[in-house]
């Protein structure tokens, strides 16, 4: 049985925590035992996309020193594990913990990559009978390289028709503190994605970053649209069992 | 906040807010995006052939000063005269002097970034001298007295109405919306500014060092022009434009054209080595290449940047780039745009004065994939914002700010207690009919977006109901 | 001209000295990937290139069908200047054209309202479709000035690809003994309003390709 340590990315733990359970429901179920390190806060992410690498760098260390017991870190957030996996390397270069930094990058994963990739499960078992379009998030797409996985785990779940976005692979516009600096750009930038959305005639949006969906999800209510929101992992919690309505963001 | 910023922010939210521009803008984009896609198709192999065109500008780039001096001397023997300016006035002064002293009345140019960065038709205007923008987009923007919006398509933001109605005023007679006989009114226009221009000034894609040429691109053929037929031509570029051999070009031509515009080459691909020769029937008489630095060999210097020399200026992160798709180019109040502009600004005009482009980007990295000579935008972002915090550009309160975030949350107690005590106030906040009025905590997120739902319970605290404590 | 004083050049070349004095060695393994498919059967491909690019690609056997199918073309062509690079092959063929009133470069450069210029070419390129001048073809503005650009040229002239027409360029010496070499694809063009695609931006509307498979 494969342990795995979860990594819920704070924003996660303080204001989608539906999302942290669905995903250690689904690791559970495709048979690995799950632990919670209730050390854990924040990657240091913000505070590194906006300059301040100085308040960045301890959280980062906390973070390596925290997972450095974990045989594999999984994440519901492709945006935070691109933060250990892509940048802690430039942010910790130098220190006495790089070294420990690039081995626990190599045993971070972003949920659907675990899935398919390590743990070799395409078909959990869920059923979620909708039509679902999966919008690519910036860093899990191009930082992560995962454009796939979560279209093959989505395609394994039951009743769920698969219907693309002609813009899914365009961001949201959320880009964390850039959604408040800018928060014009920003929700121009999520108009387009949730227009988008709409017209591929889709009831959910899907992603693999939370932080997208969390965008989306006040844009397409905004706007009053039909769309809703869910992230990948609660899609493939819902069983036959749970009945057919349900998204995390209602 | 200075100057530049406020004008960045309120341009911006103004843009971003202008629908109408933005299907203009968007359908120029999907049009270029079908058309690099069928470039692309054209290589056997687009990713080999990114690799090789950042190796030849890595090679030219890391040994600058040998190839710039190369390029120096070939140009010389063959009776070209190159000038080196270090700053944006010293290559202005130079131009205009030398107008002076021929007595130039008027002088056609191509388009050329570098010269839009040095303000140089400002400097020949004050001297007396009119100057003809010959490139069709360039010709419109001047026209309307506006910077281009875009670096490789500067009328981009606009439709054939606007541009019939331009003609229609500035030139009078013009009847028509076709973009065909529009442009045949700007050919006629300015082919009598050709015939009579003393001089032509172009900017040069590439400087060839090993054939002491200077390379341009152009589908119009206007670079031709104002390098054909005035009596003196001067080609101004950056000194990162030198690539080291002409056998170079076999690659960074097509790559060039397909990154720019998705054409397999453009059009013209000239090379100029030198004034007429004595067996040749037409030509300039004098040729002068004016060399810019203006704050690059200090980029160079920054070994985490200097890749930033590299770029090719093909404007494919322009149409990448989700943040200039919705404010557009002029929001920028910058010469160069988008990415490549955010990144390259500081750089150029000061990091006091520019650093809140580089905040001003949600990181998504679009950019990157499709730069022809692989620069990584997002980290030279990245990078930017870290210095502009180092060098205490930042207001004071952000700094507090997340002094203290990192204190909560280097420490997973504190941590809970804050998340508990802002879920707790946000609800509080609700709860006295707050959200959405001007004093809603959260309303720069609200007044464009709904919140979500505040959970009762945060997940570690869900965690240990159901599975103990850690 | 006078030397103009250029004490900027020493600064900038020891910023950049300094600047790079640290920069490692980039020096890799050759990267021998291919990058584009080797081309097969130039002519066709050259056709095909110039069909897509809006080249008027003429192929017939030998140097005076050439010529004849050059009188047809002029034949169509309004009354005026016709500017033509002063060299004997070009002579030859326009010999067929009658009664044209021709300027040849060597009388210097072509006027305002020529209506078409006739050139030799020192390449083509088959992966592009395009043709390579030099100002040894009749100057800078042959190619450019008139409103149809008239070449004429044989398939031994076919470059493969790029490299190997810059190869020609280079083992000619070309660039040592002129002062312009420019690789024309297809007629000038533009597509600054909305982006639609308008022929005859300020070069010609036409560019025409004759082409023998005889050389003569
Ligand atoms: S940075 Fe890259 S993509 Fe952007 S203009 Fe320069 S070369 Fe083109």
């Amino acid at each position: 049985m494969k342990e795995v340590a979860l990594f819920i990315p704070c924003f996660v733990d303080q204001l989608l925590p539906e999302i942290g359970m669905d995903m250690a429901r689904v690791l559970q179920r495709a048979g690995c035992a799950v632990n919670f390190f209730e050390e854990q806060t924040c990657c240091g992410q913000p505070a590194f996309n906006s300059g301040y690498w100085q308040d960045a760098r301890p959280l980062a260390e906390r973070f390596v020193r925290v997972f450095s017991r974990a045989e594999a870190v999984v994440c519901p957030s492709g945006s935070c594990t691109a933060m250990v996996r892509r940048f802690y390397p430039d942010l910790l270069a130098g220190t006495p913990a790089a070294e420990e930094a690039k081995r626990l990058a190599e045993r971070v994963f972003e949920f659907s990559e675990f899935l398919v990739n390590v743990a070799g499960v395409t078909d959990i078992g869920a059923s979620f009978p909708h039509r679902v379009t999966y919008h690519d998030a910036c860093h899990t797409l191009r930082e992560l390289g995962i454009r796939e996985e979560p279209r093959r785990l989505l395609r394994g779940v039951r009743g769920l028709t698969l219907v693309e976005m002609a813009n899914a692979e365009e961001c949201c516009g959320f880009g964390g503190t850039f959604s408040t600096k800018f928060p014009m750009i920003s929700a121009a930038m999520g108009e387009t994605k949730a227009a988008g959305a709409e017209r591929a005639g889709a009831e959910y949006v899907t992603s693999t970053d939370p932080s997208c969906l969390l965008q989306l999800d006040g844009i397409l209510r905004r706007r009053k649209s039909q769309v809703r929101t869910i992230h990948l992992a609660s899609i493939l919690a819902r069983t036959e069992a749970d009945g057919t309505n349900s998204g995390n963001q209602e | 906040m200075n100057a530049a910023a406020e004008a960045f922010l309120r341009e911006a939210a103004a843009t971003a807010a202008n629908g109408e521009l933005h299907q203009i803008v968007r359908k120029g984009v999907e049009h270029y995006d079908a058309a690099v896609e069928r470039g692309r198709a054209r290589f056997l192999d687009w990713e080999a052939a990114r690799q090789r065109c950042r190796k030849i500008k890595r090679e030219a780039i890391d040994r600058l000063d040998l190839y710039l001096e190369e390029f120096e001397r070939r140009v010389n023997e063959r009776g070209g005269h190159v000038f080196w300016a270090e700053t944006a006035e010293d290559a202005c002064r130079y131009v205009t002097d030398l107008a002076a002293r021929a007595g130039v009345r008027t002088v056609v140019k191509s388009k050329s970034m570098v010269s839009e960065e040095i303000r140089l038709n400002a400097a020949l205007e004050t001297r007396g001298i009119k100057v003809w923008e010959t490139d069709l987009g360039e010709f419109i923007v001047q026209l309307r007295e506006e910077p281009p919006f875009h670096i490789v398509t500067p009328a981009m933001h606009l439709t054939r109405r606007q541009i019939a109605a331009l003609f229609r005023e500035k030139l009078g007679g013009v009847q028509t919306e076709d973009p065909q006989e529009l442009t045949a009114v700007a050919r006629r226009e300015l082919r009598r500014a050709f015939f009579s221009a003393e001089m032509g000034v172009t900017g040069a894609n590439f400087l060839v060092a090993d054939s002491g040429a200077i390379a341009i691109t152009t589908n119009e053929g206007n670079a031709r022009l104002c390098s054909s037929l005035p009596r003196i031509h001067v080609a101004i570029a950056g000194i990162e434009k030198v690539i080291p051999r002409a056998e170079d070009l076999a690659l960074l031509w097509p790559v060039l054209a397909t990154a720019g515009t998705g054409q397999a080459i453009t059009c013209y691909n000239t090379l100029v080595t030198g004034p007429r020769t004595a067996s040749e029937p037409d030509g300039p008489e004098e040729f002068h290449v004016v060399l810019l630095d203006n704050g690059r060999s200090r980029l160079l210097a920054d070994p985490e940047q200097r890749e930033v020399l590299h770029c090719i200026r093909c404007g494919a992160c322009l149409n990448a780039c989700p943040v200039f798709r919705t404010i557009g180019g002029h929001a920028y109040g910058t010469i160069y745009s988008g990415p490549i502009g955010s990144v390259l600004t500081p750089h150029l005009r000061g990091l006091a004065e520019f650093q809140h482009l580089s905040f001003a980007s949600s990181l998504c990295g679009a950019c990157a994939v499709v730069c022809p000579v692989k620069i990584d935008l997002p980290r030279h972002l990245l990078q930017n914002r870290r210095n502009a915090i180092a060098a205490g550009l930042r207001p004071a309160q952000e700094r507090t700010g997340f002094r203290l975030w990192r204190w909560a949350m280097e420490n997973d107690r504190r941590f809970t207690m804050f998340g508990w005590a802002a879920r707790f106030g946000w609800k509080m906040a609700r709860r006295a009919g707050l959200a959405g009025t001007a004093l809603d905590p959260a309303r720069r997120w609200t007044k464009a977006r709904e919140m979500p739902e505040i959970p009762r319970h945060s997940f570690r605290a869900l965690w240990r109901k159901t599975h103990g404590a850690g | 001209m006078a030397q103009v004083e250029n004490p900027a050049r020493e600064r900038i070349l020891a910023r950049i000295r300094a600047a790079t004095r640290s920069v490692p060695s980039s020096r890799t393994a050759p990267d021998a990937r291919p990058i584009f498919a080797p081309v097969s059967g130039p002519l066709e491909r050259f056709r095909a290139e110039c069909a897509a690019n809006a080249t008027e690609c003429i192929v017939v056997e030998t140097a005076s069908e050439r010529g004849r199918a050059l009188a047809d073309l002029l034949g169509g062509i309004p009354e005026g200047e016709i500017f033509a690079q002063d060299s004997p092959k070009v002579r030859r063929a326009l010999a067929l054209s009658g009664t044209r009133q021709i300027r040849w470069s060597s009388e210097g450069a072509p006027s305002e309202n020529s209506q078409a210029g006739v050139t030799l070419a020192e390449a083509l390129v088959a992966q592009t479709g395009s043709v390579v001048v030099s100002t040894a073809c009749g100057g800078r503005g042959a190619s450019l000035v008139p409103p149809v650009h008239i070449v004429l040229a044989d398939t031994s002239q076919l470059a493969p690809d790029l490299p190997a027409a810059m190869e020609t360029i280079r083992r000619n010496g070309t660039l040592m003994a002129c002062s312009s070499v420019c690789v024309i694809t297809g007629p000038s063009r533009t597509a600054d309003i909305e982006k639609i695609l308008v022929l005859g931006a300020h070069g010609p509307r036409r560019l025409v390709v004759l082409i023998s498979r005889e050389s003569d």
